[in-house]
């Protein structure tokens, strides 16, 4: 995933995207936007930062989980198994990017009903568990057979990318030097989060056109 | 509609939001059992959509719209005949039949009576919501208003204090601007002060502003705050709240007194603006005593010439003798002069400009001289005067700088010195309607409201034909036909039916229902008043004062998707089929409002991706039973084929008219509209009709990329932008004075005197303070400039009641909060979080504390418009809202009836 600083205007629109396709209760944001502000008044800047699970090389959820429900693809996504995690949350305090969530009990948006699109996109074993962002590889996987790209077909693309209107996200394969992801960092001054915690993340931050 | 390949119980419909006037914007809704569950982009439009197929943050909370748990789902009537913020409606379910038979009832017995009253106001009164959208969702509703004849549209919900109020009248005026934008894909330097471009111009508008940075232009915001827009800028101005004038006046001065006359473009000045007419002492242009032309001076032939005449070399700037001539000003006043010295426009506005200068401005703005100059000079430095570019094989003027004003900046006192300004600034590098510079993309006063450039029609002067409200001694509408007066108060607004009594002073509407300023008649009460996708008591000024006038009208109809704060004085609620139950085809592309200037033009389907809920039903069937019951079926259907529903049905080429006498289907009507609108946007080789729409979404064809541009269509008929002076203006004021103090009318003196043909800097900030001293308040007591700001999340959504608009508009600073200078907010001893009560002389509203650096000390911002009390969700959000403690003003409205979104307060906290 790589987020190009320099387009995203924070609107949010990622976030929503992504409670609406994954389905995400109240107040869970698999992906959403930071609004930071830097500076003294009146040398103020303030940035639009889109966060969400790293899906690191070396993820440090992955061998803090006891029931080894968290895994990592041969394509690089980290995924957790509902059905083997018990939610005891070991990888929410391992996560350096605060991005894993506990799903604590069933809730709705307006109260104790459920609406007919909650009810019919419940999905219990996400209850009690813990949660995050997929990169949608679901809509990844379809990828195989019809010979579609993730990142640039967006029926396999992650729903946060297809939905950004400001051209700010990119989804593609970083091992392949010719992908789409591949070629922004090549000619753009980029930084991943937390470096300095060799985690691998596989979420780049395009700043500026490289030098 | 497409079967997934998913699963055989989904499939994608294509629709449209149009939720904003940025809008139509593209996308699809999955649905699967017959539920909807997602908002997606529809990237079959991606390349003939500005915002590539793709909706804003709004669209996808219309999941939640269509199944909100608050939904009203059957007619209602109100039972408690008692109405009132206090009072419980004790609302009813009723059936359809008796929910229209009601209103079927009221309204024929007003059309026994007569339509207008005794008044000569009209007996029913509509309101719709913001700029214009609501007519995109009403599906035949316009018909039936069409049928029914005079209506007062002047009960504003917002109009003239919440929309670019002035921008739209004097933009109109100058260069068929309603709405006036950069040319974004081409600028380099846009200098915006206070455009919210990030978030109130939709997908197009942040995908071009993302692709502009991209390619390096650069935009420097001026304005108090850090907004989203500032954020994504190169350079952020704080600059002190109504001071905005100021700084334009002054890089107007550096550009005219610090830099070579060749600097400017001398000949857009010369032949396309009207620098070169000669004025005389009156003020007045100086006029060949034959024809009543202008003059210019011809220096080929050294003598005085109307501005006309061929082959002539004007003089730009300079004074010289006139051996005869006639000045013409207000009623007619001719004054006879020979042998008279005259100066040229253009030289009246470089001494008038001589004072203004950034050391001037910058204590009034507080921005220091240097950064006024460094942007003034930034914006001559890329102004590429004489350089042209080639587009579509039409060779233009390429001027990449351009200037862009955000709300509260363009409209109240000193909209018309920054509107004048940022036109001006454009005009003296020859950026007007051109690639790259300042733009209109719509026009609503002038028709037709489909094409900007066939609005061009030759006036007086050498100018565009401009239709002022007349203020000649007989002429004059001295008797209002609204309630607001637009049209005895406001010339500029024009009597473009709804749209002119729209953006006449609606504010006024509301306040002369109770305050009735002196030998002005008292406006009566509509008998009928039927409200859509508004809710005035929340999103106006005085919002308690608001739903107290509200309360005393007889018979009140709204369209509801939840209880709201205006319905809750509702007779009648009826339930439309929402976003995603419901059928209608409009427009897509062409130029429309912000900035929807396109590459395509055509027509989209909002098509119904789930049945409607409860007993709600199509607004093109609710329309359609009224005119049956009403008696106007005729009519109506009459108004359809007359193309009340965007395309005509009957034209010399094609006959897809409707049986007047007959009631016809909702499918059956749009299938008749898609045909038509097919057929002419391919010349005749397709009829598609309504199920193919329903396949496809939406059809289109290229639109030319020089119509995004008015300066070609002037330069064929001859005709020069209308600046930089207003001798009309002026005349009309003058004019209006006379037949307002013929009245006995002295209450809107101060607004007359702003109509200068040059205008001047008054102390704009100061005329806040002084009401506060005429309300009997100290101005020191009230130390903060209160200021609002969207979001995207919310703008013109009506969707406070959506939870999840809230849940991820919470990730945006301010929402639900005041936000302050951290610095200031310590100086008070608040912190992050602290409950602030804000009180203005009229009111309080309350919220928590959000210290940031990106304002100035002097400033507090809210964002949104909230304060609800009856709307579900939203009246347990605990949000502040400048609507409530920003007063209704006959003071605080300027001469076109705008108001500003800006009030003194004091701020405290009340709770940790």
């Amino acid at each position: 995933m790589v987020a190009d600083l320099r387009r995203c205007v924070g609107c949010q629109t990622c976030t929503a995207a992504c409670k609406l396709t994954n389905a995400t209760p109240p107040g869970i944001q698999w992906r959403r936007v930071l609004d930071i502000e830097s500076g003294e008044y009146p040398d103020v800047r303030r940035t639009f930062v889109p966060v969400s699970c790293m899906h690191c090389g070396d993820p440090p959820c992955l061998g803090v989980c006891p029931t080894g429900a968290t895994f990592k693809r041969d394509d690089g996504i980290v995924r957790i198994d509902p059905d083997v995690c018990i939610g005891c949350a070991y990888c929410a305090v391992a996560c350096p990017y605060q991005q894993r969530h506990i799903v604590k009990r069933r809730e709705f948006a307006y109260g104790a009903q459920a609406t007919a699109a909650e009810d019919l996109r419940f999905e219990p074993r996400s209850v009690a568990v813990s949660t995050k962002c997929t990169f949608c590889s679901d809509r990844v996987d379809h990828a195989a057979s019809p010979r579609l790209t993730p990142g640039i077909d967006p029926e396999v693309t992650p729903a946060c990318v297809n939905s950004c209107i400001a051209g700010a996200l990119h989804f593609g394969d970083r091992d392949d030097p010719d992908s789409n992801v591949s070629q922004l960092l090549a000619h753009s001054a980029h930084f991943r989060m937390h470096e300095e915690l060799n985690t691998d993340p596989g979420f780049y931050y395009i700043v500026e056109d490289a030098p | 509609m497409t079967e997934s390949a998913e699963s055989p119980g989904t499939r994608y419909v294509a629709t449209y939001c149009y939720n904003c006037v940025a809008g139509p914007d593209l996308l699809t809704v999955k649905v699967t059992d017959g539920v909807a569950t997602e908002i997606g982009p529809n990237f079959a439009g991606a390349d003939v959509h500005p915002g590539k197929g793709k909706p804003c943050v709004k669209a996808y909370g219309l999941i939640e719209k269509t199944y909100h748990p608050g939904r009203i789902l059957t007619p209602m009537k109100r039972t408690n005949p008692l109405k009132g913020r206090a009072q419980d409606p004790q609302f009813t379910p009723i059936s359809w039949d008796e929910a229209l038979d009601t209103i079927a009832a009221k309204l024929g017995d007003i059309r026994s009576r007569g339509i207008l009253d005794a008044e000569g106001l009209p007996r029913v009164a509509v309101t719709f919501g913001h700029g214009g959208t609501p007519a995109m969702y009403m599906g035949t509703f316009p018909a039936f208003l069409a049928a029914w004849g005079d209506l007062d549209y002047s009960f504003g919900s917002g109009q003239g204090v919440k929309c670019m109020h002035s921008e739209h009248l004097f933009g109109e005026y100058w260069h068929r601007a309603f709405t006036v934008s950069a040319d974004t894909p081409h600028t380099r330097l846009n200098v915006s002060f206070g455009a919210n471009n990030e978030v109130t111009g939709g997908p197009c508008a942040v995908a071009r502003h993302a692709d502009a940075r991209a390619r390096a232009a650069k935009r420097i915001q001026i304005e108090p705050h850090l907004s989203i827009t500032a954020a994504a800028s190169a350079e952020w101005i704080p600059i002190k709240p109504k001071t905005d004038p100021a700084f334009m006046f002054a890089m107007i001065h550096v550009m005219l007194h610090e830099h070579p006359r060749e600097r400017l473009d001398l000949a857009f000045l010369n032949e396309s603006s009207s620098s070169p007419y000669l004025v005389g002492p009156s003020g007045y242009y100086l006029r060949d005593p034959a024809t009543l032309k202008p003059l210019i001076y011809d220096t080929r032939r050294a003598a005085a010439v109307p501005f006309d005449t061929e082959g002539v070399e004007p003089l730009l700037e300079g004074s010289v003798r006139v051996p005869d001539a006639v000045e013409v000003g207000a009623d007619d006043e001719r004054w006879a002069h020979a042998d008279i010295n005259a100066s040229t426009a253009f030289a009246l506005l470089v001494a008038h400009m001589q004072k203004y200068s950034p050391e001037w401005a910058a204590s009034i703005c507080d921005v220091p001289a240097a950064t006024i100059r460094r942007v003034a000079n930034e914006f001559l430095d890329q102004a590429c005067i004489g350089q042209t570019i080639e587009i579509d094989g039409v060779t233009m003027p390429f001027r990449p700088v351009s200037v862009t004003l955000g709300k509260t900046v363009n409209n109240g006192w000193g909209a018309y010195e920054c509107c004048w300004a940022r036109t001006l600034l454009a005009v003296l590098v020859g950026a007007l309607e051109v690639p790259g510079g300042t733009l209109g993309t719509t026009v609503r006063i002038n028709r037709p409201h489909t094409d900007r450039l066939q609005s061009v029609v030759a006036g007086a002067d050498g100018f565009m034909q401009n239709t002022l409200n007349p203020t000649g001694r007989e002429s004059w509408v001295k008797t209002p036909t609204g309630r607001n007066g637009h049209r005895t108060l406001v010339p500029l607004s024009g009597d473009s039916g709804a749209w002119s009594q729209a953006l006449g002073p609606t504010h006024l509407a509301w306040m002369f229902q109770t305050h009735v300023p002196e030998n002005r008649p008292k406006p009566t009460k509509p008998e009928v008043w039927i409200a859509y996708r508004t809710n005035p008591a929340i999103s106006f000024w005085d919002t308690h004062a608001i739903a107290d006038t509200m309360a005393t009208l007889p018979f009140t109809v709204c369209f509801a998707f939840t209880p709201d704060e205006t319905n809750h004085m509702a007779d009648i609620l009826l339930p439309d089929a929402t976003d995603l139950e419901s059928t209608q085809l409009i427009r897509l592309g062409k130029t429309k409002y912000v900035e929807q200037f396109s590459h395509h033009q055509g027509w989209v389907l909002r098509q119904p991706a789930v049945a409607p809920r409860g007993e709600a039903r199509d607004f093109t069937w609710i329309a359609t039973e009224l005119a049956r019951r009403t008696g106007l079926l005729e009519g109506y259907n009459t108004a359809i084929n007359r193309g009340a529903c965007g395309a005509k049905l009957k034209t010399p080429q094609r006959d897809f008219s409707l049986d007047p006498a007959q009631p016809h289907s909702v499918d059956e009507i749009w299938d008749a509209v898609c045909r038509a609108a097919s057929f002419d946007l391919t010349r005749g080789e397709a009829k598609h009709g309504l199920d193919w729409f329903k396949e496809n979404g939406l059809l289109t064809a290229p639109f030319a990329q020089p119509n995004w541009y008015l300066y070609p269509t002037l330069r064929r008929q001859k005709l020069r932008f209308e600046l930089p002076y207003q001798e009309r203006l002026m005349r009309t004021g003058r004019e209006l004075a006379h037949r307002l103090h013929e009245s006995g009318i002295r209450w809107w003196d101060q607004q007359l005197r702003e109509y200068q043909p040059l205008p001047v800097w008054h102390d704009f900030a100061g005329i806040w303070e002084q009401d506060l001293v005429r309300r009997g308040k100290r101005p020191e007591d009230f130390p903060f400039w209160l200021i609002t700001t969207k979001s995207m999340q919310y703008h013109a959504g009506g969707n406070a009641a959506i939870a999840l608009m809230d849940e991820v508009g919470r990730n945006v600073r301010g929402h639900r909060g005041i936000i302050i200078n951290a610095g200031a907010a310590a100086r008070l001893g608040i912190k992050a979080g602290d409950q602030l009560e804000i009180a203005s002389p009229i009111a309080t509203t309350r919220g928590p504390a959000v210290p940031v650096q990106g304002i100035r000390p002097d400033t507090l911002v809210i964002v949104g418009q909230f304060d609800h009390w009856a709307t579900p969700y939203a009246k347990d959000l605990g949000a502040p809202s400048l609507n409530t403690v920003a007063p209704l003003s006959l003071e605080l409205t300027d001469e076109n009836g705008s108001g500003a979104d800006l009030v003194r307060v004091a701020v405290r906290r009340i709770a940790s």
